[in-house]
């Protein structure tokens, strides 16, 4: 079943009236808000995308000295891939949390995005997500972007996903027939029925499933009042042991396709970009000193890039650690002094438009976050 | 006679395959000896896999990465070659295609379904390239062999192989108190046990969480395990078999859910051989492992009743596997009509395959491969196919491996993808009448399953089966539950 926007406001109020400190009592006058989660997998290097102007670092990392970078505040420079970010931090939407990691300090990429997914400690442990416990307790319905369910989003119950596919669909007719072979009321028929009517855009025959293709697809059903709050996004290829090189090198090219993903995002979302969160989600960042192979290993802390309307202002925030060898996270890493999931936590409560405390209570096992709502979202 | 026995309890009969007289009889005769794979044509040994996967890593990277550190494309390119060379975008596909072949032709398909729930039980999820050269050939050579012994035997040869091992991590375990655990200590490096292997082999293949263990017991579990490892060389990286290396294993006894494991004779590895012992013959582990199995065969909604006559077989026979299996078809047997499973969209489509006669996998004289390019069109379809479906099945997510109830399987995304395949199986020509065939063996409700093809063509008055109507029947509820 469809949760449309009545239904929504009708489940806070019953809420509310029992008393739940829960939902804000402005629910219901504001428009709809978003949420997206582009998921950077393989360990995104917030040193690399978001460059503190520190000469330890280019010391530690000759090779691979990116050029061109662009100047966001007097401590950092962005790189200069990221260029539809930079667009959106000249007009304010756009701002970067930076020294921050999930509480995760292996190294392993299997373990880190189990973690980064379940918002858990223990990897393989939970086998629920944290934005999917988080729409449960919010009763929100979202999109993914990938043909699995992501972990991320497991626990929650009512959830779409598209991915496009190179073959071809029967027609609306044959679809009709086959539905009569399903039991009445069974989830098979809803399933069936949900299909059958999807919008046109979703049920068109594309073998591409470039990312900013399912970004396009994705935008239009967020604008759309009745449709999805949610969308993840999957991007591979942040594992850059070799040849991460500078402004041309592998990293940049994958930061880049965040950019493609986060530009399709925001020309297709229309007026509802103004009332949407885009962040970045990553198992870990990576090493301070470069590798013999001009790239660099697994680290700990990174950087979350935040875009959208509901992003406070173009702003940096971070504690920051330092770089010298005695901040470094076990000597070797940037270290994170402020744990992730206080950002995430912190966003959908603004999204989901429900008190912080609420959310950690159902999403975090209520472990002691931060609430840094209001500094950094717009609400 | 129940005839959809035999899709709830294998892949379903084939339009020209006779019927057999006692379906239970004809169950319980396939589970008694291990069959051989079907696959006529050359299927390569884990051995030589693993060597493929050593040139791989090894090369990548120690060589490649460091030859072109400068050069993105030029690094990509090599490292694109290298992937041919190995066949990394090979190997998974022929495995697809063996896999298949065996289930769809195995004169034992109660066992090869049996085979599947093993691999899913035991699963390996997708990580550092195992899905390339190792899952696979794990399957083949560990699993298979020893699926008609002692389940035991089966959790021993698992939990020892190279797979499982560099799966869970196993390799990277250093008993704090070891002598590589001091000498790492005295390097100012982290010396512990990695917990990851212990943890599942507890959780996932034994007992499960309702034994009651607690952190402690897994910490001693991993300490025991300390020292099973993928010996490190330098030429081939983790990729050599699996030893014992005494010399990272915690000496002393470590208590297990309260039993005392300690060395017996002149090696430690005694320790870990008794606890998988203890743990196969706790009863949270038939119970765990029979309701796993009545789910998967019977339906979601097991009750204790159903599990019962499997847990009684498992305990009268020490978990003596074809005693459980016999037990199971039993059970399957008598809650065929009354309870439904809805199936994976793997045994969903080799059933669809097995009714419709359809040519699959793709014969064994189209997988001549030169490892000098890109793998042909053909050759790339198994696992383009289940990735199509959503069931790449050598690359689940999590070592807990593909769901087994409905609602995780029935997205509108994967629901579609099942939509999609049947109209791509209904452009394959069916003679007249091989349907007809197929339904009268598979169906106890044949009627009705007649009825709505019928009501998919307009209710014409005389129906034959064509092959358009396998795009109603395959993704239909008759064929997506049974």
């Amino acid at each position: 079943m469809t949760v449309n926007r009545r239904e929504f406001i009708t489940a806070c109020g019953s809420l509310t009236l029992l008393g739940s400190p829960v939902f804000s009592a402005r629910a219901a006058t504001l428009s709809k808000r978003n949420l997206v989660i582009i998921m950077l997998r393989g360990g995104m290097d917030g040193l690399t995308a978001v460059q503190p102007r520190d000469k330890t670092l280019s010391k530690a990392r000759p090779d691979i000295i990116v050029e061109g970078t662009k100047k966001l505040s007097s401590d950092f420079n962005l790189h200069p891939r990221l260029e539809t970010f930079y667009d959106c931090w000249k007009e304010g939407t756009a701002s970067v949390y930076h020294a921050t990691s999930i509480p995760y300090t292996g190294r392993s990429h299997f373990d880190g995005q189990n973690l980064m997914e379940t918002g858990g400690h223990t990897p393989y442990a939970e086998k629920t997500g944290w934005l999917g416990r988080g729409m449960d307790a919010a009763e929100l319905q979202g999109l993914a972007a990938s043909l699995p369910m992501p972990l991320l989003l497991r626990g929650s119950n009512d959830l779409d996903n598209y991915f496009p596919t190179w073959m071809r669909l029967p027609n609306a007719n044959t679809m009709e027939k086959i539905q009569a072979s399903y039991s009445p009321g069974s989830e098979l028929e809803r399933t069936l029925d949900r299909i059958r009517h999807r919008p046109k855009a979703m049920m068109q025959e594309v073998g591409d499933n470039k990312p900013h293709e399912l970004a396009r697809v994705a935008a239009q059903e967020l604008s759309r009042e009745d449709g999805p709050r949610i969308a993840v996004f999957d991007l591979d290829g942040f594992d850059t042991h070799a040849a991460q090189g500078g402004s041309d090198g592998e990293h940049g090219e994958q930061l880049n396709n965040y950019d493609k993903v986060l530009r399709v995002l925001k020309d297709n979302l229309g007026d509802s970009y103004n009332d949407t969160l885009i962040l970045t989600l990553t198992e870990f960042g990576r090493k301070f000193e470069q590798n013999g192979g001009y790239g660099t290993e697994h680290g700990y802390g990174t950087a979350i890039l935040m875009a959208g309307g509901l992003v406070k202002k173009a702003e940096i925030h971070a504690d920051w650690p330092g770089l010298k060898s005695k901040d470094l996270f076990e000597g070797q890493d940037l270290n994170a002094t402020v744990d992730a999931r206080s950002i995430y936590c912190s966003a959908m409560a603004a999204c989901f438009d429900v008190d912080f405390r609420y959310m950690k209570r159902h999403a975090f096992w209520d472990e002691p976050l931060t609430d840094v709502t209001d500094r950094l979202f717009r609400i | 006679m129940k005839r959809d026995f035999f899709r709830k309890m294998g892949f379903g009969l084939g339009p020209d395959d006779t019927v057999p007289a006692d379906p239970v009889a004809w169950a319980e005769s396939q589970v008694e000896t291990v069959p051989e794979l079907t696959w006529p044509g050359d299927i390569p040994t884990a051995k030589h896999l693993l060597d493929q996967r050593a040139k791989f890593v090894y090369t990548d990277r120690k060589v490649i990465r460091k030859k072109f550190k400068n050069d993105r494309r030029a690094y990509k390119e090599a490292k694109t070659a290298l992937r041919w060379e190995t066949g990394e975008k090979y190997y998974e596909s022929l495995e697809i295609a063996i896999r298949h072949h065996t289930a769809l032709h195995s004169s034992a398909p109660v066992f090869e379904r049996l085979w599947l729930f093993w691999h899913n039980h035991f699963a390996i999820a997708e990580k550092d390239l195992l899905a390339c050269w190792n899952t696979g050939a794990y399957t083949r050579e560990i699993i298979r062999p020893n699926m008609c012994g002692s389940f035991t035997e089966l959790a021993k040869a698992v939990t020892t192989s190279w797979t499982m091992i560099h799966h869970l991590d196993n390799s990277e375990s250093v008993g704090p108190n070891s002598k590589r655990g001091k000498w790492r200590r005295e390097e100012g490096k982290v010396a512990t046990v990695n917990e990851n292997h212990a943890r599942e082999l507890l959780e996932l293949h034994t007992v499960s969480p309702a034994a009651g263990y607690t952190q402690k017991d897994v910490i001693a579990l991993a300490y025991i395990m300390a020292g099973w490892e993928n010996q490190w060389t330098k030429k081939r990286e983790e990729c050599n078999p699996v030893r014992f290396e005494a010399k990272s294993h915690e000496p002393g006894n470590h208590i297990v859910m309260g039993k005392r494991y300690k060395q017996r004779g002149l090696s430690a590895k005694s320790k870990l051989i008794d606890a998988i012992e203890d743990l196969c013959a706790h009863p949270s582990c038939a119970e765990f492992i029979s309701t796993k199995l009545v789910r998967h065969f019977v339906t979601d909604d097991v009750t204790p009743d159903m599990v019962q006559p499997v847990i009684d077989a498992w305990r009268a026979t020490d978990g003596h596997l074809p005693a459980v299996y016999k037990a199971l078809i039993r059970v399957v047997y008598e809650h065929t009509g009354t309870h439904k499973k809805f199936l994976n969209p793997e045994v969903w489509f080799l059933q669809s395959v097995k009714l419709t006669d359809a040519p699959w996998p793709p014969a064994p004289g189209l997988w001549k491969y030169d490892f000098k390019d890109r793998p042909n069109k053909v050759q790339r379809r198994p696992r383009g196919l289940m990735f199509q479906i959503g069931h790449p099945v050598y690359r689940p997510k999590q070592p807990n491996g593909w769901p087994d109830t409905e609602q995780e399987w029935l997205s509108p995304e994967l629901l579609i993808r099942r939509l999609a395949v049947a109209k791509r199986l209904a452009r394959e020509h069916m003679p007249i009448g091989k349907l007809e065939q197929s339904l009268a063996h598979n169906f106890d409700q044949l009627d009705e399953v007649i009825r709505y093809l019928k009501y998919c063509r307009d209710n014409p008055e005389t129906w034959r089966s064509t092959s358009q109507d396998t795009q109603f029947l395959l993704p239909s509820e008759w064929m997506l539950k049974v």
